[in-house]
């Protein structure tokens, strides 16, 4: 289906956090309890739609393990938006976000929209992490803050679509250079110039337009 | 080689040219100079220098300039030239050079190579050294930086891999390379892609995310698509490299929509009118590469979620439609027809809509024929190339897979009721395959022809319908029976191998079909001469374990409806005429063939030559799974258990072992018999046991309740005795009364006595007051005096006594009668409780009463006693009367007798003291 923005996501943190939950709700709206540590780097997408556009999200779910920390760095620079995964049933998960987003702030590109995420808000009576703390950390770093159920699915497709309104203001307001591909934003095939090297151009739009991914 | 000398000779300075220097000795100058050097311009040249002879002389400048060339490139970075000519000849070094036409590199040189690589790489901070020239833009640097790259990637790609990876934004850098506007770099960095994406699923997932797939398929756009140059070929090796296997990355590819941006590739420019003019050497290298990516994303070993998204997406954006415009096209290279047919085959295999698709789609040949007769039309003729028949039934079995419908339609072109004469149907070719002489098309006909019915059982009953005219005049015969007589003619072993596979896919859970199959009289003989053979060569083993496999399936799936091939006299069969030994082994032959194994391994048939064809998948699958039902089929059931044995006995011996078993039936019988009688008298035995115990308790019970009675009745006795009737107690009193009686009798002599004595004493008295009177008379009474005197006393004594007896019984009686009145009141007391037992002691009530009787008896007795008591007391008052009387008498007598003058003592008291003890013992002798 066509779109007029891409836009390029990963989601980082601890390992445990619930960061391919997140995803799977996020994708295909179910939740799997019992789910296989990530081995590297797993895929997924979905459209949304923000301000009457049809923006496709391409998110990259990383491992958190630590072995996988040198492969998951060089997803940082090519990502329009991050969501920085924390459990707020586990304080070292939140004492973590410091070196996570040193990291991340040191690999991409510093337009980078990092959405902080506090997982895990339904098990309340577990909760280690005041909301407070969460607010504050976001505060004080200049990041989006929402807690999140990836069991529940509260607030998950909140966190994926503010900060995708988040990429698309900055895109309005000019930050964003959407003609460097590095930075993880891409225009849509038919808000380009006809590539007149195709030799069937019509066809190929058509085709394009019934392809129906996603 | 004139140029080098040259060189040289700038460089070392004028030579003595008598004495030409050995190439280790002017590398070593070389390395000398570019070490301790301290122009740059020096080290440069020196590095030129070296760079020229690393082409002719790679081991002598590996071997001893490797150090100061790293030393350059890592202390000289600012000056491009110098580090270019270091990075050349370090590439040089590792790959050979590149830019001699004439070299070819030898499996010599490829190990100089690894060898060189390992030292360059035994420090990470060389290849880190290396990234960050990449960085440079110069083309002097970054191009040989990329050819060094590549050329350590060629030979040592998992450490190099994994050195790019631990570098931060290593992939980052390489892919950066991809825009740069500089073609050459561009091109060369697709080289080091190949090299760097192949077999790490990690950097391949990284490239991918670095926009790989956009910039590859611009690259390829940009280059004409198919008929680009081999920049399309290297891209395209790149883009395979990242699907292969990489499940993410397929899903990244089509959720990017990347799979439409290939369609336009397959388009084929200009009709294709020029035959084989339009197809280049390299376009056949970039088509054929484009299909194999094509198939990395729809291949059967992929989630079964990628590949039905991708075959819709191919369908859906008219992919498939130009794949199959290649496979109707006229002039397709043979190797990209059959790539296309598989490719085909794949993006249909299992995919409805895509399916029914292909079954539309028809050759421009006129009249129009569906693709499928086309292809078909190809696999069954021997003038075809091998490898397109196999891609042919390989697409004719996807097109089957999965595909109900297809299936029908297959074999409904086989019934007489379509049967059109004027077109040239599947079926027919079908037919025409499996009893052509060629016998790979035999095979390919029939393991065609087995995929209509693959998991069909409609279309095996309808294919037993199927009749053929074989020769005008002849009648038709059933295609069952027509494959079966081909099978036993003998030929080929691929022939009957496909017949055979055919015949087991058919029969297999259809009992219609094995009954067909049954009812053909030579069939079943033919099976188990064949499985009992002795082994032939390796390839007769396999027809003989496929005999055996069709034996079991008829013997698995009989409804038992043709009487003579029973499932039971199939199983006889196997166990007298083959023996169950030799058929499992020829069963077990068949899954042990290496070809077997590696058919079962995959769909697509993958066959080098004609000879390898043999097996095909979905056989193999059918095989896996009935194997063990076979197996068990044919294994003996519990009653047949002494098998073994009896087969190598004679007749003789039968009938003795007949015998045997009839005496042991018999006893069998009579032991049940008996057993079965046993347990009912255990049961009976058990019933009586628990009758007895409970008869035993309630025995116990009552005898207990006896002794209680006992101990009651002779509680109740023995207080009966204390105070009453019983017998003993009648005794005592008896004895009491005897003793009574007694002591009555010897009161009544005692007062007969002391009568005696008184009517003495009257006597003596009277004689007294005579002779006082007399003495009076006659004044001599003295004599008389004393006499009397002494009598006096005797009588006093004796009163005495008796007064002494008389109070004694007195006591006794009032005694007995207190007693007596006791008894009484106990008596009646006893009465009531008896009254009480009077029910359950029936037997001592009788007793009782006696007892009673006696008791009244006896208290009448005492009343008599008591009377006789009484009046016994009445005489003793009246004696006591008549004794005070005599006293009297006696004191009148003794004052008359004082007044007379005659002393009279008064010691009555005295006498009576002493009496007394002799009245005690009186008594006691009364007593005794």
């Amino acid at each position: 289906m066509s779109y007029a923005y891409l836009f390029k996501y990963i989601i980082i943190g601890d390992t445990g956090v619930g960061k391919s939950c997140l995803l799977l709700q996020f994708t295909d709206k179910r939740f799997q309890p019992v789910h296989d540590l990530t081995i590297g780097v797993e895929f997924g997408a979905r459209m949304i739609t923000i301000d009457g556009k049809q923006i496709k999200l391409q998110i990259w779910d990383t491992a958190g393990q630590e072995a996988f920390r040198s492969i998951t760095r060089s997803y940082y620079r090519g990502a329009a938006g991050a969501l920085l995964v924390y459990d707020i049933t586990r304080r070292d998960t939140f004492n973590h976000l410091t070196t996570w987003l040193e990291d991340a702030r040191q690999h991409s590109n510093s337009n980078m929209v990092i959405m902080l995420i506090g997982n895990k808000n339904d098990l309340e009576s577990r909760r280690e992490v005041k909301k407070e703390e969460g607010e504050a950390f976001a505060r004080e770093h200049g990041l989006i803050f929402m807690e999140t159920s990836a069991k529940t699915a509260a607030n998950v497709e909140e966190a994926f679509i503010n900060t995708a309104k988040e990429i698309y203001e900055k895109i309005q307001e000019g930050v964003f250079d959407i003609n460097n591909e590095a930075n993880g934003i891409k225009i849509g095939p038919q808000h380009l110039p006809t590539n007149s090297n195709l030799p069937s151009g019509g066809q190929y739009s058509s085709s394009n337009q019934g392809g129906g991914c996603c | 080689m004139d140029y080098l000398k040259s060189g040289l000779k700038s460089v070392l300075g004028a030579q003595a040219d008598s004495q030409q220097p050995t190439a280790a000795e002017t590398v070593e100058r070389l390395v000398e100079r570019v070490q301790t050097s301290t122009l740059l311009d020096d080290r440069r040249d020196a590095c030129r220098a070296l760079k020229s002879m690393s082409k002719k002389f790679r081991v002598e400048v590996g071997a001893q300039a490797m150090d100061a060339l790293i030393y350059v490139i890592e202390m000289d970075r600012n000056d491009a030239e110098i580090v270019g000519y270091a990075l050349d000849a370090l590439s040089n070094v590792i790959s050979g050079p590149q830019d001699d036409e004439d070299y070819i590199e030898g499996q010599e040189e490829q190990d100089l190579g690894t060898q060189f690589t390992e030292i360059y790489i035994k420090r990470t901070e060389n290849v880190t050294l290396l990234l960050d020239l990449l960085e440079e833009f110069d083309f002097k640097v970054r191009w040989p930086a990329v050819k060094l790259f590549t050329g350590l990637l060629e030979c040592r790609p998992k450490e190099l891999q994994e050195c790019v990876l631990v570098s931060p934004m290593g992939v980052s850098r390489l892919m950066d390379l991809l825009s740069d506007s500089r073609e050459v770099i561009r091109n060369d960095t697709l080289l080091l892609l190949v090299n760097l994406t192949k077999g790490n699923a990690n950097i391949q997932k990284i490239v991918a995310f670095e926009n790989a797939f956009d910039k590859l398929l611009d690259i390829i756009a940009e280059e004409g698509y198919s008929d680009g140059g081999v920049v399309v070929e290297d891209s395209m090796a790149v883009l395979l490299n990242l699907l292969k296997n990489n499940s993410s990355n397929q899903n990244f590819f089509k959720e990017g929509s990347y799979i439409q941006r290939l369609t336009p590739y397959f388009e084929l420019q200009g009709d294709s009118s020029g035959g084989d003019m339009g197809w280049s050497a390299q376009k056949v290298s970039n088509l054929h590469l484009m299909l194999q990516v094509i198939r990395t994303l729809v291949s059967p070993n992929n989630p079964l979620q990628v590949i039905s998204s991708c075959q819709k997406v191919m369908n859906q954006s008219g992919l498939l439609e130009r794949l199959c415009n290649i496979l109707m096209a006229s002039g397709v290279p043979a190797d990209i027809l059959t790539e296309t047919i598989n490719t085909v085959a794949e993006v249909i295999r299992g995919h409805h809509a895509n399916q029914e698709y292909f079954a539309t789609v028809s050759a421009p040949s006129s009249p129009p024929r569906p693709a499928i007769v086309v292809l078909l039309m190809s696999m069954v003729n021997e003038k075809q190339q091998f490898v397109l028949r196999c891609a042919v039934l390989y697409c004719f079995q996807c097109f089957l897979y999965k595909n109900e419908l297809g299936q029908a339609q297959i074999v409904q072109t086989l019934l007489p009721t379509s049967a059109d004469v004027t077109t040239i149907t599947a079926g027919q070719l079908l037919c025409g395959g499996l009893f052509s002489l060629d016998c790979l098309s035999n095979w390919f006909a029939a393991v065609a022809l087995s995929h209509s019915l693959v998991d069909n059982p409609t279309q095996k009953e309808q294919l037993l319908r199927v009749q053929l005219a074989t020769s005008v005049g002849n009648p038709p015969i059933s295609l069952m029976k027509q494959c079966t007589t081909i099978l036993q003619q003998g030929g080929k072993v691929q022939t009957r191998l496909g017949l055979l596979m055919l015949l087991s896919t058919w029969l297999a859970h259809s009992t219609q079909a094995v009954s067909h199959f049954l009812s053909i009289p030579t069939n079943v003989p033919y099976l188990t001469s064949q499985v009992g053979l002795a082994e032939g060569d390796e390839h007769e083993d396999l027809v003989q374990g496929l005999c055996a496999f069709l034996l079991g399936i008829c013997i698995e799936f009989n409804d038992d409806s043709v009487p003579s091939f029973t499932r039971e006299n199939l199983c006889q069969l196997i166990l007298k005429r083959i023996g169950q030994e030799t058929f499992f082994d020829k069963l077990g032959s068949v899954s042990k063939h290496e070809l077997y194994s590696r058919a079962a391994q995959k769909p697509h048939l993958k066959y080098k030559q004609a000879s390898e064809v043999l097996f095909d998948y979905e056989f193999c699958r059918l095989f896996k799974s009935l194997e063990g039902a076979v197996i068990r089929a044919v294994q003996p059931k519990p009653k047949d258990l002494v098998n073994g044995p009896e087969s190598n006995m004679t007749v003789q011996q039968h009938s003795l072992l007949q015998q045997y078993k009839d005496v042991i039936r018999e006893q069998d019988q009579r032991l049940n018999e008996l057993q079965k009688e046993f347990t009912e008298l255990k049961s009976e035995s058990e019933k009586s046991q628990s009758h007895i115990e409970e008869m035993t308790s309630t025995i116990q019970q009552l005898r207990d309740q006896n002794a209680l009675l006992k101990a009651q009745r002779v509680a109740s006795q023995s207080t009966e005795r204390s105070g009453s009737p019983s017998s003993t107690d009648i005794n005592n009193l008896q004895h009491e009364k005897e003793e009574l009686q007694k002591q009555l009798e010897n009161l009544e002599k005692n007062l007969k006595e002391q009568k005696d004595s008184c009517e003495k004493l009257k006597k003596e008295l009277e004689e007294q007051k005579e002779k006082k009177q007399a003495e009076a008379q006659k004044q001599e009474p003295l004599v008389n005096d004393s006499e009397l005197i002494g009598t006096i006393e005797q009588q006093r004594q004796e009163i005495t006594e008796l007064k002494q007896t008389i109070s004694r019984l007195e006591e006794e009686v009032k005694t007995k009668k207190e007693i007596s009145e006791e008894k009484q009141g106990e008596l009646s007391k006893l009465a009531e409780e008896k009254r009480r037992l009077q029910q359950r002691l029936a037997r001592v009530n009788d007793k009782n009463q006696k007892l009673e009787d006696e008791k009244s008896r006896i208290q009448k007795e005492k009343q008599k006693i008591q009377e006789e008591l009484d009046s016994t007391k009445k005489e003793q008052e009246d004696l006591l009367i008549l004794l005070t009387e005599q006293d009297n008498k006696l004191t009148t007598y003794k004052k008359k007798l004082r007044e007379l003058g005659e002393k009279v003592e008064d010691d009555d008291e005295d006498d009576l003291n002493e009496d007394e003890g002799n009245d005690d013992e009186d008594i006691d002798e009364v007593e005794e």
